[in-house]
């Protein structure tokens, strides 16, 4: 099995710790993965904002990119859910559908792919999960409280397995962080209120590190607690499942 | 119909929006088959229609016949003075001559109305009354007080079975009640008593 | 007003901001525990959703065996093509029965016709009798929910409301008293009025009948007192036959406020014997919308108001800062399609979280309506320059691997070495109330080139 690593666009130019952890994480359970040096953005920033035509060569320069992977795995689950259904704008070919086909958000690699639910973690900390809504309602990588059906969560599933960690139970369980990409600059005041609100749902259930699968609602809530100068640490899933504290 | 407008168009209001519907509508989508095993739940169903009537800000009893319906709202209500029953052999308890109402309005002071139903639903507590059931149609809810008289075995689950009791009668008008009117309109605040009635009261016979 | 201009100005009062997000997310509370003690409720709403498909796809048919059936109960059937003929129907009814006073239960139709006004330009008294309606009517302002229209209102807003207009006496906004002295003021006028007005939640083909569910029997109140009843309705208001109400009422008011069905469920026929009963049929840019194969599930809506309650950001900005006759996620893609221009903010106003698509009982996939209105309005209404430049421009820098690199070293070694009074300064919005991330050295490319290269 060879893996395409898509290292989304902020993460590389502003999170690379993530990526590092996301590519030792997959090495650690044995995935053969390459990191193809070609690769930009997935083109989700402007579409989002109404511009999917601009996106077209951001899309092309994806799928050029990770054809011959048999899975492309991404520490975000709104990059991998925009993949899987917003490449529909670009020629359906054998190369395009097998991208949208295979790519993988990180936890859902892990646990439905590799099977693997303990990835020999410690992170001895009590950590609140915010469940990203591309990843939670787009990917469905865990059932969200407005369906009636089976609870389940990938990312608690594998935070579950690791020493130490507590998992904190929040008042809302998946109300949106606000960061919603352009969003958080055009109606700046509604973004920063539904982050002030999650972050202090977080404080009042004890909550020392805020994780979750997505990269761009952690920048909102850090911008937010650093200016703030809140007691709360934010790190992303892979970073946690790479700790061995 | 219109006050004399005229349009430079020759069809219709109705034909121009029936062609427009016929246009634009998408290609045939077939009707779902609706498989009514898949709402089984198992709750006992008269528990679960005196619990739903009970959350609608109804009370429910037991009666063991019509007089006896008659003597328990007395006793909750005594100080009604305007009051109907369409319940045979109640005659006495009614203040209300039916004859001489010119209009409903005339009925405004009506503080009890005992009817009879025969059709009740698990699921949400609903009581179904039907025209022949009802002298005047405000009646259920111009009255203060609804008296609504009930058969247990005349409870169904669902409101689907309920349609399927409904599917042989012809009624010109008909309305599910459950419990007393009510609104939480200022500031989410639950008041019982809007503008229908402000107690319901079910008796099982 | 934009949405985001009229949501700033309402952030202005966090306190209020919270207790309105507070009020809707408990009526989301009650919706979930209902909901989640239903057998089957998931199967419900795909059900919700197939009978109301099909009903579009066969809507003209159903329309004409609606009329024919309505016309043989002795009921009169009218058809508007938009609000204006709409209004001169209702109006042209009135005058036919010299009816001056008019009481009216909740149509959301005839607030998108502007009825009231226009009514009331021709000297006649229309009163609202759903209290909610009530009270925006006294305060001047259109309701800002569509199944709660006075949720922005205070109890003690509503309490000085009525003492000027309902001579009620200051209680401190003690919702008992005030809903009684409510209940004896709209009595006097249900007794009094010439006509009653009141919209439909669904109309049956089959039987040319119709239901109107309501919690307060204000709708009854009018119907039945009235010797005229009019009652509007929108052309997607259509089930094909009686035993679909059995899918529709469970789903309605359990995503609505949480209630397994509304106090009244009244189901009209025939009018009372010398009595007269109209129907008013309304197109009003729905056979438009009809045209929209990506729009067109919009029409599904059974105004049950869940979306509202659910969306993070009409709880936070509240109904008003969408400045629509509907609001909130189901407006945000019903109103484009009315006056795109007008409405471009809405389908933005939202961070495609999908909540509502979720919660929608009739399965409207909202939250993918929403991005294609985006796709939409950036081409077809005047968009900022700067905007639609920095997006070719991202488009292009994207496209091709050396600009990206390029690019992001610039990026991250401004935000490492300018002073931060330059970086949150007042062009970057981002900045004004959220720190940036530190910019580091490397970037991942960069690090993984540098680490194979030691390899």
């Amino acid at each position: 099995m060879l893996v395409g690593l898509f290292i989304p666009c902020y993460i590389n130019q502003l999170y690379p710790q993530v990526g590092k952890a996301t590519l030792e994480l997959l090495e650690k359970l044995n995935v053969n993965v390459i990191y193809p040096s070609g690769q930009t953005c997935c083109g989700q920033p402007m579409a989002n904002s109404g511009y999917e035509y601009e996106s077209v060569g951001a899309c092309n320069n994806f799928v050029e990119n990770f054809k011959d992977f048999d899975y492309i795995v991404t520490p975000s689950g709104s990059c991998a859910y925009h993949v899987k259904k917003h490449y529909n704008i670009i020629p359906q070919t054998e190369d395009v559908a097998k991208v949208r086909n295979n790519v993988y958000e990180l936890c859902d690699f892990i646990v439905n792919i590799l099977k693997i639910k303990n990835v020999n973690a410690r992170f001895p900390y009590k950590v609140g999960v915010h469940k990203s809504c591309h990843g939670l309602r787009g990917l469905r990588l865990g059932s969200c409280s407005e369906l009636v059906g089976e609870s389940f969560s990938l990312i608690e599933d594998l935070l579950n397995e690791v020493k130490g960690a507590e998992l904190m139970s929040l008042t809302r369980k998946d109300e949106c962080c606000g960061f919603g990409g352009t969003f958080a600059v055009t109606e700046e005041a509604i973004s920063v209120k539904m982050g002030k609100d999650r972050i202090k749902d977080h404080l009042n259930n004890g909550v020392q590190v805020i994780t979750a699968t997505d990269t761009s609602c952690l920048m909102h809530l850090e911008g937010l607690i650093n200016r703030n100068k809140q007691p709360l640490k934010v790190l992303h899933i892979a970073e946690i499942l790479n700790s061995n504290i | 119909m219109t006050n004399g407008i005229k349009t430079e168009r020759k069809m219709s209001s109705r034909d121009y929006i029936l062609s427009r519907a016929k246009t634009n509508k998408p290609d045939a989508i077939e009707l779902p088959k609706i498989d009514l095993k898949v709402f089984d739940d198992s709750r006992n169903v008269l528990n679960e229609f005196i619990k739903k009537v009970e959350t609608a800000g109804g009370n429910v009893f037991e009666a063991t016949s019509n007089e006896n319906v008659v003597s328990q709202v007395k006793a909750i209500f005594p100080d009604a003075k305007v009051n109907f029953s369409t319940l045979k052999g109640s005659e006495s308890f009614n203040t209300v001559n039916f004859e001489s109402i010119k209009r409903p309005h005339d009925l405004r002071d009506l503080d009890i109305l005992i009817l009879e139903s025969d059709l009740g639903v698990a699921e949400n507590g609903a009581i179904w009354l039907k025209d022949s059931q009802i002298p005047m149609r405000v009646l259920p809810f111009i009255a203060k007080h609804l008296v609504l008289l009930l058969k247990k075995d005349t409870i169904v689950t669902f409101m689907h079975q309920a349609y399927q009791k409904l599917a042989s009668e012809d009624t010109d008008f008909g309305v599910f009640i459950s419990g007393p009117s009510k609104t939480a309109d200022i500031e989410q605040s639950l008041v019982i008593g809007a503008h229908g009635a402000l107690s319901v009261t079910v008796f099982f016979i | 007003m934009n949405h985001s201009k009229a949501a700033t100005i309402f952030n202005t009062n966090e306190k209020k901001v919270d207790w309105h997000d507070k009020a809707l997310w408990f009526v989301r509370h009650k919706r979930d525990k209902s909901v989640h003690a239903v057998e089957g409720w998931e199967t419900l709403r795909s059900l919700g959703h197939g009978i109301k498909a099909h009903t579009l796809s066969n809507l003209d048919n159903y329309l004409i065996q609606f009329e024919e059936n309505a016309l043989k109960n002795g009921v009169q059937v009218h058809w508007a093509i938009d609000g204006d003929e709409h209004n001169r129907i209702v109006l042209s009814i009135l005058k036919e029965h010299n009816a001056k006073k008019v009481v009216k239960s909740k149509s959301m139709l005839t607030e998108e016709c502007h009825l009231n006004p226009f009514l009331e330009a021709d000297n006649i008294e229309v009163i609202d009798t759903d209290l909610g309606e009530r009270i925006v009517q006294l305060a001047k302002e259109p309701p800002s929910h569509i199944v709660l229209p006075a949720i922005h209102k205070t109890k003690e807003e509503v309490d000085e409301l009525f003492q000027e207009h309902l001579g009620t006496k200051p209680c401190d906004g003690d919702p008992q008293y005030l809903t009684g002295e409510a209940r004896k003021h709209l009595r006097e006028k249900f007794i009094k009025a010439d006509a009653a007005i009141t919209g439909v939640n669904f109309a049956i083909a089959d039987t040319g009948g119709f239901v109107v569910c309501t919690n307060e029997g204000n709708a009854d109140m009018g119907a039945h007192l009235a010797p005229v009843h009019i009652a509007c309705m929108g052309i997607e208001k259509l089930i094909p036959k009686q035993e679909h109400l059995g899918v529709f009422l469970r789903l309605l008011a359990r995503s609505a406020t949480g209630q397994p069905i509304t106090t009244y469920s009244s189901h009209f026929k025939k009018p009372i014997k010398g009595n007269k009963m109209h129907i008013v049929i309304v197109d009003n840019g729905r056979t438009e919308q009809l045209s929209r194969p990506d729009f067109r599930a919009s029409l599904h809506c059974i105004r049950c108001g869940a979306c509202m309650n659910t969306c993070p950001i009409y709880r936070r900005s509240g109904g008003h800062s969408y400045d629509a006759t509907i609001p909130g996620p189901i407006g945000s893609i019903l109103s484009p399609g009315k006056d795109l221009k007008k409405h471009s903010s809405l389908p933005f106003a939202s961070t495609l979280c999908g909540s509502c698509s979720d919660v929608c009982p009739v399965k409207i996939d909202i939250h993918s309506q929403l991005y294609k209105w985006r796709q939409i309005i950036t081409k077809e209404t005047p968009q900022p320059f700067v905007k639609k430049a920095s997006m070719k421009m991202m488009g292009k820098i994207f496209a091709k691997p050396m600009q990206f690199e390029r690019v992001g070293k610039v990026a991250r070694w401004s935000l490492r070495n300018l002073p931060n009074s330059v970086i949150n300064s007042k062009p970057n919005v981002w900045g004004k109330s959220r720190d940036l991330p530190i910019g580091p050295k490397e970037s991942f490319d960069e690090w993984y080139k540098n680490r194979k290269k030691d390899e």
